[in-house]
């Protein structure tokens, strides 16, 4: 029957990608003839076969961050997350774009596979390498990653969708916090759908989500933030293996989390010097009253229970130093973990949200890195700034060519080597592009840019819209 | 198989028509019905056999139109039962199958478009139908959903203005170069060689274990938050606000059928109102908590948990009821009354045993209920509870018009005696009604004191007893055989050596009652005195006596 193939397909194909990974890490501990990788590769040929029988082939591709197999996405959980990113890294450093078994295979053919994937991996050229390495296989074939071509910019229409979709959702955001706020009853549907819109965006294209976070020069920033704390929740969410459902009440408790501020003066909210001790009692206030505010407006539903613990837990950090201040109290929320790196994050870069003066992308990435184990999750802090880059986009960046740029989409494989736009090119001259890789060499295997230093953009107003919008 | 394209239109339009069937039908059945298990196989199969010839079905949706390939195959104008308009008002504007659709995946999509969004029900749930179809992540099925019905609310021009102002502010060339300058300035390459660590396996492993830990019910959590908000109340606004969240929960757990969470908060409150630190302003609010919980709101709540299939186990319900206090009362009388179930009834009573004892008053109160079986059952109560107050209530109650209603008072004033109640129980040896003749003669055999056997001697003795049926007498012989004394001996004794003026059959009846009855109290001095009657023609008398000999001469 039809349907029990499918089914049987989808859930191998998950095993296709784990098993794949095994093998790989196994062979990077053992020689490819010990018996552990032997009996991998035995196993992995059993699982194959009878598929490739079936489907004539199976074909393994990488787009984004996603495995798909014969054209089907393949989702993941936990379980099989690190397989997964292992996998997902090990390919991008190949710059393996797919892999496509057909025939039967036999181990031996798998063999040669490996040790041209292993040996690729010292190389400068890994691409090459492992297709050399692989050239005399038919039953194995590889493909180059597919990307943008360096220099040039992402699809426009692509760009047009995300920057759609993240102006709809601060703009419907602010029209439903000016409603709260009037006291007007809100209808929450219609806020999941733009969470859900957010949530298939990140599916799609993370980084141009992400990157959409960057830019902190808006009007009304509070609503910005919101949407921003929303889309690096989900995001992170996104890299520990959450369904889509479970990220959309994500997105939701996120974009709920400073539902308590409703109420705070504005002068205090938008005050351009330090707070009073008595203005940051009131600014402290916000977790309790937005629990109060949530479950006024919206009951107790599933969503509604989880913002109000958000909302509440925001601030706590992972060692309760924070407020409000608890007595018996269990364990924070996996979501108001997340909340919390990712409002910290925002908040330290914007200039709006508590510290009065923005912190460049890059320190605020330091900052949170000391505060590993203390105020944040260790664990999520890693996720999160495997996701972000220790150069995050719109860090201003000096490099050794003497040009000054912007970064423009992290790498996540070489966290150093980002995507950068040129600001000022080696002969001082202002530019808007072109977008370059870090991660590109020359004929003899050199680096073309490295970094040498960042800067701050606030201290020279830069204006980020300009470079990224 | 080539068909033209006349009759493909036929088929989608038939395929649709099954499709609406199906969306009616499963709506009725269980899933796993039979009908439920074929309506879905015979679209599937509809589906199927389609797909045998095109790729995929794609469905235009209109407000009161469904197109295939520019053809329309569906028109209807009426607002009821329009499976267009249903798609559509949620923004769906197309639909496509495509060919590898899965039995399980139409089966999901079904699921949700059988939901009646309109029905009040469902309107309070949190998600619409494209949020649920969104949340199936179909691989087959695909829609294209137009957010336009956001526009109503925000402003289409927002995005262009936002833009515009951001990028307004634009750079200005000599910061521009400043940054350049100082960035060229001491070009020595940081020693900033950052890498990024992945998250180790442990790691991972512990977040997986977090992550399962995090799909448990956050109510609880829920609840000590409200807690902690409480401890933090600045005000009487922030106590009444959490006492109101607080009460929402309780309300809302029980109308979901979750004691435990009450269960669970009521306990913390108890816990800080036995807290020394509390401040009486906060007892006072805490203490609202257990008011609420014996109001009438909330103990109907609990009797329909009772009442329905699952029930609640004895265990839980009485930590439950513990929290109640005495103005539950007549809210648990109330529902004692409307309980469809014995196993609910029995509960609540059990729950008034104990708590009727705190207010006895209170519950006394409810004997002037107008339904007579709830009556009874507070007469039971007040027997199971077993304090001498209530002899007063009962006796009020004892000229109640139903006659259960005051046998289970007579029973019960001969279980606790008391004030009175002797009095009043021998009146009802003389009542026009048999049962309750007797179940006072019981009753007054059950007080056992010398007044009740001096009572019941002396109507034996009335020539009016006589008259009374024999299964009468011996009911009441027997009770006062329990006396196992002298002068009950002497008396049944004496019945026997009297001579009678009366009619012989009745004197029989009685000398017959008396006979078995000394058989009963047991002393075989009185042997001599039954052997007389071992062979009288009388065959009761002779029989009864031949019993009584029998049973003292073997000491039984
Ligand atoms: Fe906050
Ligand atoms: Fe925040």
């Amino acid at each position: 029957m039809a349907v029990k193939e499918d089914r049987e397909l989808i859930s191998s194909a998950k095993d296709i990608i784990n098993q794949l990974s095994i093998i790989l890490r196994t062979a990077n501990i053992h020689s490819p003839s010990n018996i552990a990788v032997t009996t991998a590769i035995e196993k992995y040929i059993a699982l194959l076969n009878p598929l490739i029988k079936s489907e004539q082939s199976i074909l393994l591709e990488l787009i984004g961050e996603f495995f798909y197999i014969n054209s089907m996405r393949i989702r993941y959980s936990l379980d099989y997350l690190i397989n997964f990113n292992f996998l997902v890294r090990e390919f991008k450093k190949r710059e393996i774009g797919s892999v496509i078994f057909k025939d039967f295979m036999n181990p031996r053919d798998l063999q040669t596979f490996l040790k041209a994937f292993i040996e690729s991996g010292f190389s400068d050229t890994p691409y090459d390498t492992m297709s050399e390495g692989i050239d005399a296989l038919s039953s194995i074939k590889i493909d180059r990653l597919k990307k943008i071509k360096e220099g040039e910019d992402v699809d426009t229409n692509t760009r047009k969708i995300i920057k759609k979709t993240y102006f709809t959702a601060v703009a419907y955001i602010e029209g439903l916090f000016s409603k709260i706020e009037a006291g007007e009853r809100v209808n929450i549907k219609k806020s999941k759908r733009i969470v859900e819109a957010m949530v298939d965006r990140l599916l799609d294209e993370e980084q141009l989500l992400i990157g959409m976070t960057a830019i902190k020069d808006y009007d009304e920033y509070t609503y910005y933030h919101m949407v921003n704390v929303s889309i690096l929740s989900i995001a992170l969410g996104q890299r520990l293996g959450l369904n889509k459902k479970l990220l959309a009440v994500l997105g939701i408790t996120a974009i709920f989390h400073d539902i308590g501020k409703i109420g705070t003066p504005y002068e205090i909210l938008n005050k351009p010097s330090s707070l009073t001790d008595d203005e940051w009692k009131i600014m402290k206030r916000h977790p309790i009253g937005g629990v109060r505010a949530i479950l006024k407006l919206r009951g107790f539903d599933s969503t509604a229970i989880r913002s109000a613990i958000v909302s509440f837990e925001h601030h706590i950090h992972n060692d309760f130093s924070g407020y409000p201040s608890v007595s018996n109290y269990m364990d924070l929320d996996l979501y108001s973990k997340i909340v919390c790196i990712a409002d910290q994050y925002d908040a330290m870069t914007s200039s709006r949200v508590y510290s009065r003066i923005p912190i460049p992308p890059d320190k605020a990435i330091s900052i949170m890195m000391e505060r590993s184990g203390t105020q944040l999750d260790p664990v999520l802090l890693k996720f999160f700034i495997n996701m972000i880059g220790v150069f995050p986009i719109g860090t201003l960046v000096m490099l050794d060519t003497k040009e000054l740029g912007l970064v423009f989409e992290s790498n996540e494989v070489m966290g150093d080597r980002p995507k950068v736009v040129i600001v000022i090119d080696s002969n001082g001259n202002r530019l808007k592009g072109p977008v370059v890789s870090l991660a590109q060499k020359d004929e003899t295997g050199r680096y073309l840019r490295t970094i040498v230093k960042t800067l701050d953009p606030n201290k020279y107003n830069i204006n980020l819209a300009e470079y990224l919008l | 198989m080539e068909l033209t394209e006349d009759k493909d239109i036929k088929v989608v339009k038939e395929l649709l028509q099954k499709l609406i069937k199906a969306k009616k039908t499963l709506r009725m059945y269980p899933q796993g019905n039979p009908i439920y298990v074929k309506t879905l196989e015979d679209l599937y199969t509809r589906f199927k056999s389609f797909f045998d010839y095109q790729d995929e079905l794609t469905l235009k949706i209109g407000q009161n139109t469904i197109v295939y390939d520019s053809e329309q195959i569906y028109y209807n104008p009426e607002k009821e039962d329009n499976m267009a308009l249903f798609l559509f008002k949620d923004g769906i504007k197309e639909i496509t199958f495509k060919k590898e659709l899965l039995q399980e995946e139409l089966e999901e999509f079904l699921k949700v478009i059988v939901v009646d969004f309109d029905r009040e029900k469902d309107k309070m749930s949190e998600d619409d139908m494209v949020t649920l179809l969104w949340e199936k992540d179909f691989q087959n099925i695909q829609y294209v959903v137009d957010e336009t019905f956001l526009m109503d609310e925000i402003d289409e021009d927002y995005e262009r203005k936002a833009v515009t102002s951001v990028k307004g502010r634009g750079t200005d060339v000599e910061s521009l170069q400043r940054a350049y300058a100082d960035g060229l300035e001491g070009m020595v390459k940081d020693e900033k060689k950052v890498s990024i660590m992945p998250p180790a396996f442990e790691e991972i492993q512990m977040l997986g274990s977090e992550m399962e830990k995090d799909s448990s019910d956050k109510m609880e959590k829920l609840i000590t938050i409200l807690f902690e908000v409480f401890s933090h109340a600045e005000g009487k606004d922030d106590l009444e606000d959490s006492i109101m969240f607080l009460k929402d929960i309780i309300r809302f757990s029980l109308t979901h059928g979750d004691i435990h969470t009450v269960i669970n908060a009521l306990g913390k409150v108890k816990s800080i109102l036995d807290d020394s630190f509390t401040t009486d302003e906060a007892k006072k609010y805490m203490k609202m908590l257990f008011v609420y919980i014996g109001t009438e709101e909330i103990i109907n709540l609990l009797g329909a948990l009772l009442d329905s299939s699952s029930g609640v186990d004895e265990d839980i319900l009485k930590r439950f009821t513990d929290f109640l206090d005495k103005d539950a009362i007549a809210p648990l009388v109330k529902i004692l009354g409307d309980l469809k179930t014995i196993r609910a009834r029995k509960s609540i009573i059990e729950t008034l045993i104990t708590i009727g004892g705190k207010d006895m008053q209170k519950l006394a109160a409810q004997l002037n209920d107008s339904r007579w079986y709830v009556v009874r059952n507070i007469v039971f109560i007040l027997r199971r509870i077993g304090d001498k107050r209530a002899v007063d209530y009962l006796l009020k109650t004892m000229s109640h018009r139903d006659i259960r209603v005051r046998k289970e008072v007579i029973r019960t004033l001969g279980e606790m005696n008391g004030q009175g109640a002797l009095q009043s129980l021998s009146e009802c040896l003389d009542d026009s009604n048999v049962e309750i003749r007797i179940a006072s003669a019981r009753a007054i055999g059950n007080i056992g004191t010398d007044a009740a056997k001096k009572i019941l001697i002396e109507k034996v003795s009335q020539k009016q007893f006589k008259d009374r049926d024999f299964n009468e007498k011996k009911e009441v012989y027997e009770i006062l055989s329990r006396w196992k004394d002298a002068d009950v001996l002497d008396y049944l004794a004496g019945i026997l050596k009297k001579k009678s003026f009366f009619g012989m059959g009745r004197n029989y009846e009685d000398m017959a009652c008396a006979a078995f009855c000394l058989g009963l109290v047991g002393n075989k001095e009185v042997l001599p005195l039954l052997y007389k009657f071992s062979d009288v023609n009388n065959k009761l008398l002779r029989e009864v006596s031949q019993i009584a000999i029998k049973r003292l001469e073997l000491g039984r």
